[in-house]
């Protein structure tokens, strides 16, 4: 963890949360008062990646999956309770694609390996899903399928970005911004009204696609390059369409900006998801400015905040 | 970030709504925005419960037009000015005297008071480095009587992330000229100078939560009497006399919680104020901010005040019981009241549209023992105006 001061009042904090390169900027006079902010935005992270990550076997979501098949049903808080509803009306706005009950199969095209899964292990995992065994009526949560894993991570570190932005204002810092492993939050511009400038990176060369200016709300990118498998040429991302057991191939990324993280976060997965042509469709009828790349390199989506001469293949 | 409404758009926000909401406590940043704002008011006090022994039964009205000008005066300033213009009618009491019970009975002042008040006030509010803000304000008020001149400084500094120290000052001082000194005796003209001081903390408490505590000291000297008020003792009717110094201390609690998911907010206000003029004041006041359906805010309100009586008030007096200092001013007697309110305020983009209605109704005090001032007043406040934001 490295605390520097880049710009006259400009304050960063670089640190790993979600098994991600985070910062925090915010533009303040009084440095006590950044350091603080930091140290109660990170503990939000801390306190929502104990709660929700599918590597800690004490987790929150842990104990859901460890109830799986039981048939007991689980009284959730209000914060996953909403987190849930978000999930469910996502697969019901995805046709089924996006499926948090898919935690099994994410896991396996997530998880470190060098060869590809084989299809027993995608049938294996497919089977411990299915959002039909799911049964979730606020606050009650019934996981019907033993070995089922529920997956909340395509929501929870942009959900994240936008908590830690907000413990930031609540602490009265009205400029400064977030980023978790290249989803944005802004916390508010910088305290001259000047937006925050931000790359987004293209999929496939070390450089930018896009800088994009932002006053507000968030910009999320879900892309096949973050984690994944590249065997004989052929890319495998770690976002797996759970109807087919491997991972869509149609958008080597989606960005998109967004009044808040969490729903450009959901945006990008669920456009990834849904593939080159339904996804594009689905982002049009969003209306959120957003941009694409697709698996074979074409750029694509609302130019507005793209770069005039982004980088070519 | 200006976005084309459609229905899953919608659903994707409303279902993050209740996970991520900036509708946090919002800290109050200097105002940016250049902005107008216009409010008529009507005020209108009720007739006597119990019919004058003389003078008229028609109260106090007092109709205000108030503008005020908001815009962004360099960088992290922002300049306001504020014009009011009052026009005020109707009689007031004059002193009581006593009835064959011993009761006291309320003589009004016989004619009808007609008079006009104007008041320019110009503030200066202006970010510093740290997060430090300053706010510098003036102000000139006149009417036929009575002239105020005021100043005041207010100072601000966050003391943690959470915890927020202000510090205020001001200064006023009036002249009052009244008007026919010479047929009732009263003094020719005189003047008050008002110091107060204020001292206060912001704690933020959670998300949604913030508890502001304050103390103010007031101190006022001069003449400190109300040229118009008059005292029954026995055989004869006196000008009022009240002391020339008054020091007064306020306790200030203020409450503000944000209920995110139900869109409102509570706002719960409560002050204690003591003088040595042995009047202590209790006020508890709650507001119910409610946003509904198509930018519509409704605000329902309640607000209870009860007050002991001053060491030297009495509806009136013997001869000799007739000490230094002498009132029968229904403002320093035991009294209280309690007051329902319900604003209500309609956004059309650029324009803030208001309306608002307050009924208070004085009871025999609650709290304090009873008072039963005959003077003591019920009133019906009405207020309509709009603010206008340029972009």
């Amino acid at each position: 963890m490295s605390v520097e001061q880049s710009g006259a009042e400009i304050w960063r904090r670089d640190f790993v949360s979600m098994g991600c390169p985070c910062s925090i900027q915010i533009e303040v006079q009084a440095r006590e008062r950044a350091e603080a902010a930091f140290d109660a935005a990170i503990a939000e992270l801390d306190r929502l990646e104990r709660k929700y990550s599918h590597y800690r076997d004490d987790s929150l979501l842990a104990q859901w999956c460890a109830a799986a098949g039981s048939g007991e049903a689980l009284e959730v808080d209000a914060e996953s309770a909403d987190l849930l509803d978000l999930a469910s009306l996502l697969h019901e706005q995805s046709g089924g694609a996006f499926d948090i009950s898919a935690g099994a199969l994410a896991r396996l095209w997530a998880g470190p390996r060098e060869t590809l899964p084989n299809p027993a292990e995608i049938a294996q995992a497919m089977a411990t899903g299915g959002w039909q065994h799911l049964i979730w009526q606020r606050p009650w949560l019934r996981l019907q399928q033993a070995g089922m894993r529920l997956d909340l991570g395509s929501l929870v570190k942009e959900y994240a970005a936008d908590r830690a932005a907000a413990i930031c204002r609540e602490q009265g810092l009205l400029h400064g911004i977030v980023e978790l492993g290249g989803d944005l939050s802004v916390i508010g511009p910088h305290a001259n009204g000047a937006p925050w400038r931000a790359g987004v990176r293209h999929p496939r060369l070390p450089a930018a696609l896009a800088a994009i200016e932002l006053l507000e709300g968030g910009l999320a990118t879900s892309g096949d390059y973050e984690r994944g498998l590249l065997l004989d040429g052929k890319r495998y991302g770690h976002i797996v369409d759970p109807r087919t057991g491997w991972p869509v191939t149609g958008f080597a990324s989606v960005s998109v900006l967004a009044p808040n993280c969490l729903v450009a976060g959901a945006a990008a997965t669920l456009a990834m998801l849904l593939g080159v042509d339904a996804g594009a469709a689905y982002l049009r009828e969003l209306g959120l400015p957003h941009l694409t790349v697709s698996a074979d390199g074409r750029i694509g989506g609302t130019v507005a905040w793209v770069d005039p001469d982004p980088p070519r293949l | 970030m200006a976005l084309r409404p459609n229905p899953l758009l919608a659903q994707l926000l409303a279902a993050s709504a209740g996970l991520v909401s900036s509708a946090a406590v919002p800290a109050e940043p200097v105002a940016a925005d250049r902005s107008i704002s216009y409010r008529h008011g009507d005020y209108d006090e009720d007739a006597l419960a119990q019919a004058p022994l003389d003078g008229s039964d028609r109260r106090y009205r007092v109709r205000t037009e108030q503008f005020r000008l908001l815009t962004p005066a360099g960088e992290g300033a922002s300049l306001s000015v504020d014009l009011t213009h009052e026009v005020m009618s109707g009689s007031s009491p004059w002193f009581s005297v006593p009835d064959a019970n011993g009761q006291p009975l309320q003589v009004m002042s016989g004619a009808s008071i007609h008079d006009r008040r104007s008041e320019l006030g110009v503030g200066y509010q202006r970010a510093l480095a740290g997060d430090r803000e300053f706010t510098v304000s003036a102000s000139y008020s006149a009417e036929d009587d009575y002239h105020a001149t005021a100043v005041g400084l207010e100072w601000s500094r966050p003391l943690s992330a959470a915890i927020e120290l202000g510090l205020g000052a001001s200064f006023s001082h009036d002249r009052i000229d009244p008007t026919d000194a010479a047929e009732f005796g009263r003094i020719a003209q005189a003047t008050k100078n008002t110091w107060s001081a204020s001292a206060g903390l912001s704690f933020i408490l959670d998300r949604s939560s913030l508890l502001q505590a304050g103390l103010q000291l007031t101190r006022s000297s001069g003449f400190l009497s109300d040229p118009y008020k008059r005292f029954f003792a026995g055989d004869r009717v006196l000008n009022e006399a009240r002391p020339d110094q008054r020091l007064q201390g306020s306790l200030l609690l203020r409450y503000r919680r944000a209920l995110i998911e139900r869109d409102a907010a509570l706002h719960l206000d409560g002050r204690y104020s003591i003088d040595n003029w042995g009047v202590h004041s209790h006020t508890v006041e709650a507001h119910w901010y409610q946003t509904l359906a198509e930018d519509w805010r409704v605000i329902p309100g309640f607000r209870y005040y009860t007050q002991s009586e001053s060491s030297f008030y009495a509806p009136f007096a013997s001869v000799g019981e007739l000490g230094r200092y002498y009132s029968s001013d229904y403002r320093l007697a035991t009294g209280g009241g309690v007051s329902a309110s319900l604003d209500l305020r309609r956004q059309f983009g650029a324009w803030d549209w208001v309306i608002g209605l307050e009924r208070h109704r004085a009871t025999d005090a609650l709290g304090f023992g009873s008072g039963n001032d005959p003077g003591r007043v019920s009133y019906t406040q009405i207020q309509a105006g709009f603010d206008f934001r340029f972009d």
